[in-house]
């Protein structure tokens, strides 16, 4: 879904449910001001932001406010100059903030019981590929260069096989490297048979329809990459951390677990564990994205 | 039955489908269309309507399509989006003409996606040109059907044109880092394939005259050339299974008979759920027995624009399903249960038919545009839907009196339903809804509910209806008009003037709510009893009739078989929560396809071997996945 932030970028949302039902907290009289990165319709994630901005409000006990950004980039702009103080991101952006700005790690999100995934390299199983060896002179599609499943791990797997020299050989390996925009974009383009592969997130598949499903296969899998994480900018109140924290785990207790669809729709959240990021520095670093 | 709700669950499905075929019988959930887009795709569908609606081409770009995620409708959209106005759309719909509306609607969207390449060229940061692309190939979408099924090549160069346009964007990456450039020619280059295709095929100044509206190119269409463009159906539709599930509950199945071991029933709960046995639209589109009928109940959240006038309701002799069939009125109807239906003959709302074979091949032929189904189909069929049986409930007994479980005010209510009004005619409700009877008589009534056709018209009467389970079928009266069981009392009370006071109204209410209750009315999913697993040993069921099928060397009803379960099995594998499980599920699918490929070629030694190991495969399945 397009994304229409020209007049939205930067809306600030009050939250409908600011009034307090928690003990106010005197280290922060202003609202605590939370960036989130976009999604396929930013007019639902408006209104999905007003709904947990509300109910954080009452948990916490001061105002939450939440804003769409353009992009991570821009969430990651905003909690250096202060327009926000949380920010739902993806780990690659997150090493990045840290590295910049001392961006700090609180929560993970949990898929199917980890606080981590895969990135995978994806083909249609009539294609004859069956290893990365074969893509060859071959057209592959990611998601975007500033991801981590989505470019960054799949792309070292053709590294880890000594098929490419490092990031920056690829287009000497393939025929063509495309950034689709997406997972759902460069799968769609993979199983159209517009490229011969695709690099996303080992879940990406279920963004096809159920034939498409059938009719696509995986030939490399990365190794685990920390999920998207919940940061705060560095300077922010220690409690106001962890009463964030502490009301952002409750949303893992069965009464509370149907709010989890207005955040991504995680299975839930785990603390964050800031060494749990050191592959993703390390890969950051081979890609010359971290010094 | 499969379970086609199974589709609901896939998480977040983005994909820019449409809602098309050819499928099987797991719909997938679409993405949200961009309202001007979602506008146009409806305004193709109505305007292929005899009689063409009108009010609702008017509504589509008004109002924000049925389930859309945007909060306004494509008027106020491009209003605060787009520098296009829609007059010339407007006034050509002002004036109901067909091929003005198509002509203006279509170039407002390819003009649309003309502004968003225009922003995307000029914008000043990659995030804001990536912004602009996905825009416009969400709109483009709008035409991307079209293309694909008319001009192949051109469908596949303007793909790569926005793999290309997107990725020469460039990249902001964060805080500087990752930042690459954009490339201007290289943008450019690719925004020329697609506008130069848009100029050919969308914004022609004097479209050919369209007796079917579609998003097909110009050229092609001018070309004379026939093509088929896969039936969907448009942004709003609803086909998915009921949430929660029904309970299904089959007569031989509660004494514990295994379904294997019928192989009749089994090919019927097959045909049930197989889309092969209707023509298109509706095979394409994946619409089987079992898309309104779902655990032989009822589909409350179906809805096709055009063809329903609320959830759970569809006119089946309307344009869409099967022209020839048309009787041009504007009739939907409640969905019927199907619950008990030995018991609840004639057939059709108005009870039209006696016979159930009669009204089952009706529907087949006539309504969704099927070839004429051999004797063994409407058999197998018959001897399924006759297994449906209503739901146990512990508040009344097999002759339909209340037991001690019922509560005080549906006591109280029975007496009522059961007493003489002298404006029924000295009868009561119990009269036509006889307890003893499963709450119906067989015969049709003109009750007042149906308004007169023309003047003098006798065509009022309806088949009375059972209550049996009707807690669970709201809303009611052939047209869904009547909201809650509570309504219904208060039509009778109001429109009969049985003088009922507020408090025996209330009891009348209670008496029907407890009668139409059930004891177990969903089925219960669990660690062990997942939906992936109810479907799998469905679609294992229904493929056991090879058994019988393989001997006789009955080459029809086998293909018929192996051609609807092999695609619904590989479909639903995609709703299985064990992921790493789901390429034994579509091996499995492939050998049951290899078995329908083996009958094509007449060898039926590898049809035989091809089913042995199919069973093998599907025991291991079973024992490991589950």
């Amino acid at each position: 879904m397009a994304i229409h932030m020209n007049r939205r970028t930067m809306l600030a949302l009050a939250a409908a449910g600011a009034v307090s039902l928690a003990t106010p907290l005197a280290a922060q009289d202003t609202a605590l001001r939370l960036a989130f990165i976009p999604q396929e319709n930013p007019e639902k994630l408006l209104g999905d932001i007003e709904a947990i901005s509300g109910w954080l409000a009452s948990e916490i006990g001061v105002p939450v406010e939440g804003f769409v950004t353009i992009d991570h980039a821009a969430a990651v702009e905003a909690l250096r100059n202060g327009d926000a103080d949380i920010s739902f991101i993806g780990a690659l952006p997150f090493v990045l903030a840290e590295a910049e700005i001392g961006a700090v790690p609180l929560l993970s999100e949990v898929y199917r019981d980890a606080p981590s995934y895969t990135g995978r390299i994806f083909v249609r199983r009539d294609s004859g590929i069956g290893a990365l060896a074969d893509l060859r002179g071959r057209d592959i599609a990611f998601a975007d260069p500033i991801s981590e499943s989505g470019y960054l791990y799949p792309l070292a797997e053709f590294v880890e096989a000594r098929l490419i020299d490092g990031p920056g050989a690829a287009e000497a390996f393939f025929g063509r490297v495309f950034f689709a925009g997406g997972y759902q974009q460069a799968m769609q383009a993979m199983a159209e048979g517009l490229v011969d592969a695709a690099g996303a997130s080992q879940y990406a598949d279920l963004l096809l329809t159920p034939q498409q499903q059938a009719q696509v296969t995986w030939i490399a899998e990365s190794p685990p990459i920390p999920s998207h994480v919940v940061i705060a900018r560095p300077g922010l109140d220690a409690e106001v951390q962890d009463r964030f924290t502490n009301a952002m785990l409750r949303l893992n207790e069965p009464e509370n677990r149907d709010k989890l669809r207005y955040l991504y729709g995680p299975d839930g959240y785990v603390r964050a564990d800031p060494a749990a990021y050191d592959g993703v520095r390390d890969m950051a670093r081979r890609y010359g994205l971290l010094e | 039955m499969i379970q086609k709700f199974l589709g609901a669950f896939i998480v977040a499905l983005a994909s820019a489908l449409v809602l098309s075929g050819p499928v099987a019988a797991t719909p997938a959930k679409e993405a949200p269309w961009l309202p001007e887009a979602a506008a146009y795709r409806l305004t193709l569908f109505l305007g292929n309507l005899e009689p063409l609606p009108w009010d609702d081409v008017g509504t589509a770009w008004a109002e924000p399509y049925r389930g859309s995620e945007f909060s306004v409708g494509a008027l106020a959209w491009l209003d605060g989006n787009s520098d296009i106005g829609p007059a010339p759309l407007l006034d050509a719909i002002t004036r109901e003409d067909r091929q003005a509306v198509f002509a203006e609607a279509t170039r407002l969207i390819a003009r649309r996606i003309d502004e968003e390449l225009d922003r995307a060229v000029m914008a000043d940061d990659p995030a804001r040109a990536q912004q602009a692309v996905r825009t416009a190939r969400e709109l483009y979408r709008s035409f991307a059907d079209g293309i694909a099924a008319a001009d192949p090549d051109a469908s596949r160069r303007i793909g790569l044109a926005w793999l290309e346009l997107n990725s020469s964007t460039g990249s902001a990456g964060v805080l500087g880092a990752g930042a690459t450039p954009a490339s201007r020619k290289t943008m450019e280059a690719a925004r020329e394939v697609i506008s130069l295709y848009l100029a050919e095929n969308y914004l022609v100044d004097d479209f050919a005259p369209r007796r079917t509206l579609s998003a097909l190119p110009e050229t092609v269409v001018l070309s004379g050339r026939t093509i088929e463009v896969p039936p969907s159906l448009p942004p709003g539709s609803d086909i998915f299974d009921q949430d929660p599930l029904p309970r299904l509950v089959l007569n031989f199945e509660e004494q514990g008979i295994d379904e294997t071991d019928l192989p009749l029933v089994a090919y019927g709960d097959m045909l049930f759920d197989s889309a092969q046995i209707f023509g298109n639209p509706a095979q394409g589109l994946g619409v089987a027995c079992s898309t309104c009928h779902n655990r032989s109940d009822v589909n409350q959240r179906l809805f096709i624009p055009g063809a329903s006038h609320q959830p759970g309701a569809i006119d089946v002799d309307g344009a869409f399903f099967n022209p020839i069939f048309n009787d041009r009125r504007d009739d939907p109807i409640d969905i019927p249960s199907l619950r008990g239906l030995r018991f609840t003959g004639p057939y059709g709302r108005d009870g039209r038919f006696a016979s159930l074979r009669d009204f089952t091949r009706n529907v087949i032929v006539n309504e969704f545009g099927g070839d004429e189904p051999t004797p063994f189909m409407l058999d197998a069929l018959l001897a399924y839907m006759l297994e449906f049986d209503f739901l146990p409930n512990s508040m009344l007994t097999p002759d339909g009196q209340l037991t001690e479980a019922a509560p005080e005010a549906a006591q109280r209510g029975e007496a009522i339903f059961n007493t003489p009004f002298a404006a029924l005619g000295d009868r009561s409700c119990s009269s036509c809804h006889v307890p003893d009877t499963n709450f119906l008589d067989r015969q049709a009534h003109d009750i007042g509910s149906v308004a007169l056709a023309y003047d003098g018209a006798r065509t009022g009467a309806m088949d009375t209806p059972t209550l049996l389970g009707t807690v669970y079928t709201a809303p009611y009266f052939h047209d869904g008009s009547l909201p809650t069981l509570a309504a219904v009392v208060d039509w009778f009370d109001e429109s009969k003037s049985l003088g009922l006071t507020g408090a025996e109204r209330a009891d009348l209410t209670a008496y029907l709510e407890t009668v139409g209750a059930a004891d177990e009315p969903y089925e219960a999913f669990d660690a062990e009893n997942t939906a992936f697993r109810l479907a799998f040993s469905e679609l294992t069921t229904f493929a056991s009739t090879l058994d019988t099928l393989l001997p006789q060397r009955d080459a029809k009803h086998i293909l018929l078989l192996t051609d609807t379960v092999a695609a619904d099995l590989s479909a639903d594998a995609s709703t299985m929560s064990n992921l790493a499980a789901r390429p034994e599920v579509y091996a499995l699918a492939q050998r049951l396809a290899e078995v329908g490929d083996a009958v094509r070629t007449d060898d039926w030694v590898a049809a035989e071997t091809s089913w042995t190991a199919f069973k093998s495969e599907a025991d291991a399945i079973e024992e490991r996945a589950f």
